[in-house]
C-alpha cells in the first residue's frame, strides 16, 4: 500500500498542473455546408444576427461565462469578415478574460480538417471545449467538466469526449428534425453506447453487442438535443489525425462507438435539464432560438443585457417582452403585442401590428403593416400595407407597398420586392442567381458592400416580375437547386426538414401495420428449401445465359446448391426440367403463344444439353425426366403442341433415348388429363416416327 | 369481487427434475411446508376468499389429504385438474378455465415465494386501468454451492430485456436475449411517446400477473398462440401502447397498457431451479414466527439444534446430533452422532448413526446408511445409500475406486443419487474439493 501511495503522489502533481492550465476552446466558425444559402453567400453564418447580435458573440459569451480563457476561432468561409468582426468586438479588447485567436485557412473543408490542424499545430494542452460558431447556450459546463476529468482520472485516456445534451422531448420546439437523434447509454456510467440519427427511420435498431458492457441497466433516450458542445480531450484531435476519413463529429462519434472494442475509447454524455443550448442549424432553429431568446429562456443572456457591449445596443425591457433600443419611434395606433425587439433608430408607421418579431437597426416600416414571427435585419425598408408571417428579411431589403409574405419566405440581402405581390410559402429570393458559379461568387463578395455594384451586375440578368413584382429585384431560388449542391444532405433545405405534422397519425398507421404483421406472420408460408432451390436454379441459369457461363460451371453451381439445400438428385432433375421449361414464360411473360414458346425454348435446350446429360444418365432418370416434363405440360394445356418439339429436341440432343420415351408413352397413365395429353395428335405422330425409326434401324442391322 | 385469483400449479418443474421426478413441484417442501402453501398464503393475506387452482390429479389428492394445508389455508380452493401430459402453458390453462372467469384475474405461479405488498401490483392495475400488470424483482445471485452442479453458475445465461418508461412502471418492451440475435428493434413511434426508455436486464419475472378479463377472451379466440402466449401478448401489445402525452389524450388513446411493479427490496424467489430451491429453504424460515422445532418432534436433550434450523413435526432426533442451518422435514429420523450442516432433509428420511451431511439435499423417504459422509450431494426420493459393499458398484460405474477405511463411504463433493426412470442410479461426481481428493484415485 505504501508503495502505491508513493506512486500516486507523483502523478497527482502532474494532474494538478493539468488542472491549473487554463480551459481552452475550439470554436468552429464555419458550418461547412450550404444550409443558409443564399443568405450565407453574403455573410458567414456565424455573423448572422440573432436578436440583433451576431451568433458568434453568443458562442463566445457562452464560452467566456463558462470559464474558458483561451479560444481558437477557426474560420474558412469569408474568414476576413469574421476576423474583422472579432477585432471590433469586446473579445479582442485587452480586458477580455477570454483570449481569442483567429486561425484562418481556405483549406478547411470539414470539422475533421480543423481538428487535424489543431493536432498539427499542437494548440490544445488539455481538455478543451469544442463548439460551433452558431451555438447559443447558457449551460454551465463546469459540472460536466468535473465529471469528465473524474472519468479521465479513474481510467486514464479511456473516455475521450463528453457530449452535452439538453432534454428536449419530441414535440419540443428546439427538437429539430435533422438532429433527431437517439442515444443508448449505460444507465450508471452515462457512457454512450449507441448514437444514431433517426430522422428517416421507422424502426430503431440497436445491435446486441452494446448490451454486453456488463451493466444491467441501459437507457434509450429519444428526448435529447445535441447542443453541439463537447468536452474533448486532446486525444480527439489525435484521433481525427489518425482517422483521416472522419469529416464530421457524427463520423467521429459513430466511428468511435463502432470501434470501441478495438480502440478502447469511450464517449460519455452529460444531460442538462435547466440549461439552454441549441445550435442554429437551419432557419427553423433560428426562429425557435430567437423566440426563446426574447422569451428569456436563455437568461442571463437576454436582449437587454447587451453582453456584447456594443454602443447603442442597450435596450429597455417592458411588459410582454417588448424590447426597445434607443431612438425607436412608433407611429400612432401601432401596437407591439408581445415578444418584440426593435433595433435603434427604427421608424415604425401608424396602425401597425407587431408580434413575436425582431426588427434590426435603422429600418423604416410604413403604415398598416402586420408582422408576425418576422425576423427583419438592418436597414430594411417596408412600405405600407405589408403583411409578413414567419419570414426572414435580410439587410437592405426593400419591401414595397402591398406585399404579402407567407410563411417561411426568405428575402436575402438587397432584394427588392413588390409592389402588390404575394409570395408563396417558402419563397427564397436573392440577388445571386441560383446558377452562378462558385468562383464567380467569390469575386463578387469581395466588392459586395457596394450595393450599386450588384445593381449594375443584376442588370445583366432579367428579373422575373412574376416572381419579385414589377419593381422587384432578385432571383427566386428553388429548393431543387439547393438539392443539387448538397450531396450528402439532399433533403435538407434552409428551413430545415418539415416537422412531422402529426406524429399520431403515423403511429396509427404503424399500429395497423403492426397488427398486419401479427396476422400475416404465421400465415405467410415460409419458402421451403425446394422452392428456394428452384429460384436459385432459375437465377443460376439466367446468369449463365446473361454471362455466357459454360455448362460445366453451371453443373458445378447447381451441384453446390443441391448440397446447400439438401435436395435429392431426383428432385434436382425434376426442378431443372421445370425451370427450363418455364424459362420462356419467366422471360417473355405467361401470355406468349406456343410458337413463340418453342422458338425460345429450343435454343435453350440445345445450349444446356450438357447440363441435362449430366443429370440424366440411367433409364430411371429418363423416366423421371419425362414425368416431370409431363407434369409441367399438364399445367399448361395450351402449349401441348410444344411438347412434341421438346421431345424431338431432347431426342435429337441425345438427352433422352427412344426406349425411354416409348416406355413413358406406354405407361398406364393415371389421370384423364395425362391420357388426353398422350392422345395429342402431334405426339402420336412423333411416337409413330420413333417406332418407324427404331424398326428401320433394326432393319438395317 | 374485483379480482379472481388463479393459481397455476400444474408445472412439472422441468428445470429441477432431480427433485420433482416423483414429488410434484407444488408439493416440494420448503421450510417444511409444501411450496404451494406460499402463494396460497400470499393470496390469503390480502384477503382472497376463493382461489382457482389449476393443477394435476396428484396434487389435488395431496391438497385434500394434507392436514397442515387444510388447517393453514382457510380459503376455498376451487381445484381444476388438467392432464399431466398435456404440457399446458399459462395461456392454455387460462383457456381451459375460461368459463369460470367472471372478472379480471390475478394469476400466480405456484413456485413464487415473496413478501411483496401485493396491493402495489393491483394498484398499478387499477390506477392505470391496465390490461396487464405484473411483478418483477431483481435476479438473485445464488451463492450456495448447488449439488451436482459443476463449478459456478453456468455462464452466458440468457438475460431478459425489460424496457420500462421513465417512471419505471410502464412496461414497454420485453424480450429474451435469445430472441434478440439481430439486435434490439424498437418502433420510432414508441420512442416518440416514451422518449426515455430504461432497459433493465437483471430482472426476474415473478409470474404474478393481473389480467383483464378481455385478455382471457383474447386468448380463447387466438388459439394459435401457444405456450408463452401470455408473455408474447405482453410483448406485442405493450409495444404499441403508450403513456404520458404532452398535450394529447391520456395514454395517447392507446387501449392496451402493461405495467410492471419492480420490487426494489424484499424477498422474491421463484423456486424453479435447484439453486433457487436451496436458497428459498434457507431464507424462508426467517419469515415465520413458528417455533423452529415443531412441538410434536422428539428432540433429544443431548443434541444440538441451531436456531437457524427447523425441525418438522414428529421427527426424532437422537443423542449427540448436531444440526446447523438445515431443514428437517416431517417424520424424519436422525440417529446418533449425525452431523448435518447446510442441508435440506425432506420428509420421512432416515439417517443412520455417524453420518456427516453437508450442503446436501435429501429427498423424501431416502435412507442414508451408517457412517455416510456426503458433501454437496443430492439423494433422490426413496434412495437407499447402503452403509457398505453395495455402493461400490455405484462408484465403479462412475469410474472411481474408493479407498475406504473403516468401511465408511466417502461421497465427497457433489454427487447426485437419483432414481430416474431413464437410468437407475446416476452419480455425477463433479468438482473435487482438496479435502476429498484423497479418497478417490
Amino acid at each position: 500500500m505504501a508503495g502505491k501511495a508513493g506512486k500516486q503522489s507523483r502523478p497527482r502533481k502532474a494532474e494538478k498542473d493539468e488542472e491549473e492550465q487554463p480551459l481552452q476552446a475550439v470554436l468552429v466558425a464555419d458550418s461547412f455546408n450550404r444550409r443558409f444559402f443564399p443568405i450565407s453567400k453574403d455573410q458567414p453564418r456565424a455573423l448572422l444576427p440573432l436578436a440583433n447580435v451576431s451568433m458568434i458573440d453568443y458562442t463566445l459569451e457562452f464560452l467566456t461565462s463558462t470559464g474558458v480563457q483561451e479560444t481558437f476561432v477557426f474560420c474558412c468561409w469569408m474568414s476576413s469578415k469574421i476576423k474583422e468582426h472579432l477585432q471590433k468586438s469586446k473579445w479582442c479588447r485587452p480586458t477580455s478574460p477570454n483570449v481569442v485567436h483567429v486561425i484562418t485557412s481556405d483549406l478547411y473543408r470539414s470539422l475533421g480538417d480543423v481538428l487535424r490542424d489543431v493536432d498539427a499545430k499542437a494548440l490544445v494542452r488539455s481538455d478543451f471545449l469544442l463548439v460551433y460558431g452558431d451555438v447559443v447556450s447558457n449551460i454551465d459546463v463546469s459540472q460536466a467538466l468535473q465529471e469528465h476529468k473524474q472519468r479521465r482520472k479513474m481510467e486514464k485516456n479511456v473516455s475521450v469526449m463528453t457530449m452535452i445534451f439538453k432534454e428536449s422531448p419530441p414535440g419540443h420546439k428546439t427538437r429539430c428534425e435533422d438532429d433527431d437523434i437517439i442515444v443508448a447509454m449505460d444507465g450508471k456510467s452515462k457512457r454512450i453506447l449507441h448514437y444514431q440519427r433517426a430522422q428517416a427511420l421507422k424502426k430503431l435498431h440497436f445491435p446486441m453487442n452494446i448490451f454486453h458492457s456488463g451493466s444491467d441497466e441501459f437507457e434509450i433516450r429519444f428526448d435529447l438535443l445535441d447542443c453541439h458542445i463537447s468536452i474533448c480531450s486532446p486525444q480527439v484531435a489525435e484521433l481525427f489525425t489518425d482517422n483521416f476519413d472522419y469529416q464530421t463529429k457524427n463520423d467521429f462519434v459513430r466511428g468511435l462507438l463502432v470501434n470501441e472494442e478495438i480502440l478502447g475509447n469511450q464517449i460519455h454524455m452529460h444531460v442538462t435539464r435547466d440549461g439552454y443550448g441549441a445550435r442554429v442549424s437551419n432557419l427553423l432553429m433560428y426562429d425557435t432560438v430567437s423566440s426563446d431568446m426574447i422569451r428569456r429562456w436563455i437568461y442571463p443572456i437576454t436582449p437587454e443585457a447587451n453582453f456584447a457591449d456594443q454602443e447603442g445596443q442597450s435596450c429597455t425591457h417592458s411588459r410582454h417582452n417588448v424590447y426597445r433600443e434607443p431612438g425607436v419611434s412608433l407611429g400612432h395606433g401601432s401596437q407591439m403585442e408581445e415578444n418584440v425587439l426593435i433595433g435603434r433608430n427604427t421608424v415604425i408607421g401608424a396602425n401597425c401590428t407587431i408580434s413575436n418579431t425582431v426588427i434590426g437597426a435603422n429600418c423604416v416600416i410604413g403604415d398598416n403593416v402586420t408582422l408576425d414571427r418576422a425576423y427583419i435585419w438592418n436597414r430594411v425598408h417596408i412600405a405600407n400595407d405589408v403583411k409578413v408571417k414567419q419570414s426572414v428579411i435580410c439587410d437592405n431589403v426593400e419591401v414595397k407597398h402591398g406585399v404579402v409574405l407567407n410563411e417561411q419566405c426568405v428575402l436575402a440581402y438587397n432584394v427588392v420586392v413588390g409592389p402588390d405581390i404575394t409570395l408563396q410559402e417558402g419563397t427564397v429570393l436573392s440577388m445571386h442567381h441560383p446558377d452562378e458559379e462558385d468562383d464567380e461568387d467569390e469575386d463578387e463578395f469581395l466588392s459586395d458592400d457596394d450595393v450599386g455594384y450588384s445593381k449594375d451586375k443584376t442588370k445583366q440578368k432579367v428579373f422575373n416580375p412574376a416572381e419579385v413584382g414589377s419593381e422587384g429585384k432578385g432571383y427566386r431560388w428553388k429548393s431543387s437547386s439547393l438539392d443539387d449542391t448538397e450531396e450528402d444532405e439532399l433533403a435538407e433545405c434552409i428551413w430545415g426538414l418539415a416537422l412531422n405534422p402529426d406524429p399520431e397519425s403515423d403511429s396509427e398507421s404503424e399500429v395497423s401495420e403492426g397488427s398486419h404483421d401479427l396476422g400475416s406472420h404465421p400465415a405467410s408460408p415460409e419458402l421451403d428449401d425446394v422452392k428456394v432451390f428452384q429460384n436459385e436454379v432459375h437465377g443460376t441459369l439466367q446468369r449463365g445465359l446473361d454471362e455466357n457461363i459454360s455448362c460445366d460451371n453451371l453443373v458445378l453451381e447447381i451441384n453446390s446448391l443441391k448440397y446447400a439445400y439438401n435436395i435429392s438428385l431426383k428432385e434436382v432433375m425434376q426442378i431443372l426440367i421445370r425451370v427450363v421449361l418455364e424459362f420462356p414464360f419467366q422471360q417473355q411473360g405467361a401470355q406468349i403463344s406456343t410458337a413463340q414458346y418453342s422458338s425460345h425454348l429450343l435454343p435453350l435446350l440445345k445450349k444446356w444439353a450438357p447440363v441435362f446429360k449430366n443429370y440424366v444418365k440411367r433409364p430411371q432418370d429418363q423416366m423421371d425426366c419425362l414425368a416431370s416434363m409431363e407434369e409441367v405440360f399438364l399445367e399448361r394445356e395450351t402449349h401441348w403442341a410444344a411438347l412434341v418439339k421438346v421431345l424431338m429436341s431432347v431426342y435429337q440432343l441425345e438427352i433422352l433415348e427412344e426406349e425411354g420415351i416409348m416406355r413413358w408413352f406406354k405407361q398406364s397413365s393415371t389421370t384423364a388429363k395425362s391420357q388426353q395429353l398422350r392422345r395429342n395428335q402431334g405426339l402420336l405422330k412423333f411416337i409413330q416416327w420413333l417406332e418407324e425409326a427404331e424398326e428401320s434401324s433394326e432393319g438395317d442391322e | 369481487m374485483e379480482l379472481q385469483a388463479v393459481l397455476m400449479a400444474a408445472g412439472g418443474g422441468s428445470r429441477m427434475m432431480d427433485l420433482t421426478y416423483n414429488t410434484p413441484k407444488p408439493l416440494l417442501p420448503v421450510g417444511n411446508r409444501p411450496l404451494i402453501w406460499y402463494p396460497l398464503n400470499l393470496l390469503e393475506r390480502v384477503g382472497f376468499e376463493e382461489v382457482i387452482v389449476i393443477t394435476t390429479k396428484e396434487v389435488q389428492k395431496a391438497l385434500s389429504t394434507d392436514q397442515r394445508l387444510k388447517t393453514d389455508v382457510k380459503m376455498r380452493l376451487d381445484v381444476v385438474c388438467i392432464q399431466e401430459e398435456a404440457d399446458m402453458g399459462t395461456a392454455d390453462a387460462l383457456r381451459h378455465i375460461q368459463q369460470k372467469i367472471k372478472t379480471d384475474i390475478l394469476v400466480v405461479s405456484c413456485d413464487l415465494i415473496t413478501d411483496v405488498a401485493l396491493h402495489e401490483v393491483v394498484d398499478l392495475f387499477r390506477a392505470h386501468n391496465a390490461t396487464l400488470s405484473m411483478l418483477m424483482s431483481k435476479v438473485h445471485e445464488f451463492t450456495e454451492t448447488v449439488p451436482g452442479q459443476k463449478g459456478k453458475k453456468k455462464a452466458g445465461e440468457q438475460r431478459d430485456f425489460v424496457g420500462v418508461d421513465v417512471t419505471g412502471k410502464r412496461l414497454l418492451f420485453m424480450a429474451n436475449e435469445a430472441d434478440l440475435e439481430e439486435g434490439l428493434v424498437l418502433r420510432k413511434s414508441i420512442m416518440r411517446k416514451h422518449p426515455r426508455m430504461l432497459i433493465k436486464t437483471g430482472l426476474l419475472d415473478a409470474h404474478l400477473y393481473c389480467l383483464k378479463r378481455s385478455v382471457v377472451d383474447f386468448l380463447v379466440h387466438n388459439n394459435t398462440s401457444k405456450d408463452e402466449a401470455l408473455l408474447q401478448l405482453a410483448r406485442e401489445r405493450s409495444c404499441w401502447n403508450d403513456h404520458r402525452g404532452d398535450m394529447s389524450e391520456a395514454y395517447h388513446g392507446g387501449k392496451l397498457r402493461c405495467y410492471v411493479h419492480i420490487m426494489e427490496e424484499g424477498m422474491c424467489y421463484r423456486v424453479n431451479t435447484l439453486a433457487a430451491y436451496i436458497e428459498a429453504n434457507r431464507v424462508v424460515p426467517k419469515l415465520f414466527e413458528d417455533p423452529p422445532i415443531h412441538p410434536s418432534a422428539v428432540v433429544s436433550e443431548r443434541s444440538l439444534v441451531g436456531s437457524d434450523s427447523i425441525i418438522g413435526p414428529s421427527c426424532q432426533i437422537s443423542d449427540k446430533t448436531s444440526i446447523k442451518r438445515s431443514n428437517v422435514g416431517t417424520s424424519s429420523i436422525i440417529k446418533e452422532k449425525v452431523k448435518i450442516t447446510n442441508s435440506i432433509i425432506m420428509n420421512g428420511v432416515t439417517i443412520e448413526e455417524g453420518c456427516n451431511i453437508q450442503g446436501s439435499v435429501i429427498c423424501n423417504n431416502a435412507m442414508i446408511g451408517r457412517g455416510a459422509d456426503m458433501k454437496y450431494c443430492l439423494v433422490g426420493s426413496g434412495q437407499r445409500i447402503e452403509p457398505e459393499g453395495e455402493n461400490a458398484a455405484v462408484q465403479r460405474s462412475a469410474g472411481y475406486t474408493t479407498r475406504t477405511r473403516t468401511h465408511t463411504l466417502h461421497f465427497c463433493s457433489s454427487a447426485v443419487f437419483v432414481l430416474n426412470p431413464a437410468f437407475c442410479v446416476c452419480v455425477y461426481v463433479c468438482t473435487l474439493t482438496p479435502m476429498s481428493a484423497f479418497s478417490f484415485v
